[in-house]
């Protein structure tokens, strides 16, 4: 199957770190996927925020490129634009008259039938589990993993069509394969408020603030999550929290494919883990004890 | 708050609301589902649900002028609790574009509306956000000039900023997407 692959704009920039370390270990499962040729923007929260048509038209015009190209399925990392992948695709499939303005605007047609899928529905469907435990050279057995899901993965149900809104476990599990333990915490599918991160600052650190106490609270050694706009507020805005709310909070933020990576024995340097602002240098001592 | 309200103009901004959202006002019966689960509620002037009742009275200058819509970060977590199935964060979604396309700048949250804005200019102008230009720009309109500032060395010394932006081949496409739509 043709793989096609949907970086979006913040893995080209912020969060470069979650590229390199999909594009490793995907290397390391020899597993190819293409970037869609000339992809724009995916108008994420703005577009939908202010413009409807303009919110389904810009990333209609990802997925009709892929389709063209004869791609059957698309890889999205970013939690944020594959919600609008699959928003858009929804509102094609059931929308004839949207459709048809859309693909007037686009003069290009679409017919559909594009699998979409963000990243842990690409390493449960598309790698599968085997595959993946099968990679695992250096267990992170006695590591304390909380998985963060946020809202765009798992939201609006109907769309996404992806784990359990309320209760997501799928980030969880990939974290059991690597041998690392999943901890269970309260705010998991909590909303770290990414689409007002630099126009409401305060609202958002109390956001984010609430996912990173409580998970320290429940004993994590570090947080994962498959989102670049997670990422960012969890760690570029960690160290402004603790200064906020005046206690310490020290938990590294490494994305799933980071921590997947590490349990494959790859270089943590490879997976360009010291590109993160709180740094996970004492994760990845833990590690070294552990497997020793 | 205008209070007497004409039953004209009220089916007329209902229709309008409804034919956006695809869905229907009145399935709401306002138990508060969506404003108990909302993580930014402590903020808004209007609940969730009161927004909807609101839209349904035609309350129009209310709503629009609500700090509500603009405070709203699009979680779905309304929706996807609601016993109804009611599209709660898409008639946020409805009203920002309403007032939006009204020209009604928000007197408390400007900043959000902004951000919007200037994202969806550097979509415009390049096909792909570059990220050191849009938040350059949007300090620019907001005159945030230092806010986050204290971040941007880090930053850069991570490889996180970006010097150059990316643009598109094809930015005739886009181009035109936007000339279309916008």
């Amino acid at each position: 199957m043709k793989l096609a692959y949907y970086p979006g704009c913040s893995l080209k920039g912020t969060s470069f770190e979650y590229e390199v370390s999909l594009l490793k270990i995907l290397e390391a499962m020899n597993i190819e996927v293409k970037e869609i040729p000339d992809w724009n923007c995916c108008g994420a929260s703005a577009a939908h925020s202010i413009n409807h048509n303009l919110a389904i038209a810009l990333p209609a015009r990802n997925l009709a490129i892929a389709e063209k190209d004869g791609f059957e399925s698309v890889l999205a990392p970013c939690a944020a634009c594959s919600n609008r992948l699959k928003n858009a695709d929804y509102e094609l499939k059931n929308d004839d008259i949207l459709k048809k303005k859309i693909t007037n605007s686009l003069e290009m047609p679409y017919d559909s039938q594009m699998s979409i899928n963000n990243m842990l529905e690409f390493l449960i469907g598309v790698v599968g589990k085997d595959k993946i435990k099968s990679m695992v050279k250096k267990p992170l057995a006695g590591l304390k993993v909380a998985s963060y899901y946020g809202c765009l993965l798992v939201r609006p149900p109907k769309v996404m069509q992806f784990d359990d809104p309320e209760n997501p476990v799928t980030m969880d599990e990939l974290v059991s394969l690597t041998g690392a333990e999943p901890v269970d915490y309260s705010y998991k599918t909590e909303c770290c408020g990414a689409i007002n991160s630099l126009s409401k600052p305060d609202v958002v650190m109390a956001l984010t603030g609430k996912v990173l106490y409580d998970a320290k609270n429940h004993g994590a050694d570090v947080v994962v999550v498959a989102c670049p706009l997670c990422h960012s507020n969890l760690d570029v805005r960690q160290k402004e929290i603790e200064r906020k709310y005046e206690e310490k909070i020290g938990l590294p933020v490494l994305f799933i494919t980071e921590l997947l990576g590490l349990s494959f024995g790859i270089n943590p340097k490879d997976l360009a883990i010291d590109g993160h602002m709180v740094a996970a240098d004492r994760v990845l001592k833990k590690i070294e004890e552990l497997s020793k | 708050m205008k209070t007497v309200l004409n039953e004209q103009n009220r089916r007329n901004f209902v229709a309008q609301v409804e034919s956006m959202l695809h869905d229907k006002l009145s399935k709401c019966y306002q138990c508060g589902k969506c404003s108990a689960g909302c993580p930014v509620n402590f903020e808004m002037d209007y609940t969730p649900n009161q927004i909807i009742k609101m839209t349904e009275l035609g309350m129009e200058d209310s709503v629009l002028n609500s700090k509500t819509i603009w405070l709203c970060v699009s979680c779905n977590t309304c929706s996807t609790r609601c016993p109804k199935g009611f599209e709660v964060t898409g008639i946020m979604d409805v009203l920002r574009e309403i007032a939006e396309r009204k020209g009604i700048t928000s007197k408390t949250e400007k900043e959000v509306q902004m951000f919007h804005e200037v994202f969806l200019e550097n979509v415009k102008s390049h096909g792909r956000i570059f990220e050191l230009e849009l938040v350059g720009k949007y300090k620019l309109k907001t005159k945030h000039l230092f806010r986050d500032m204290f971040l941007a060395p880090k930053m850069l010394e991570k490889g996180k900023l970006k010097i150059h932006g990316e643009k598109i081949s094809n930015l005739n496409q886009v181009a035109k997407i936007f000339k279309d739509f916008e």
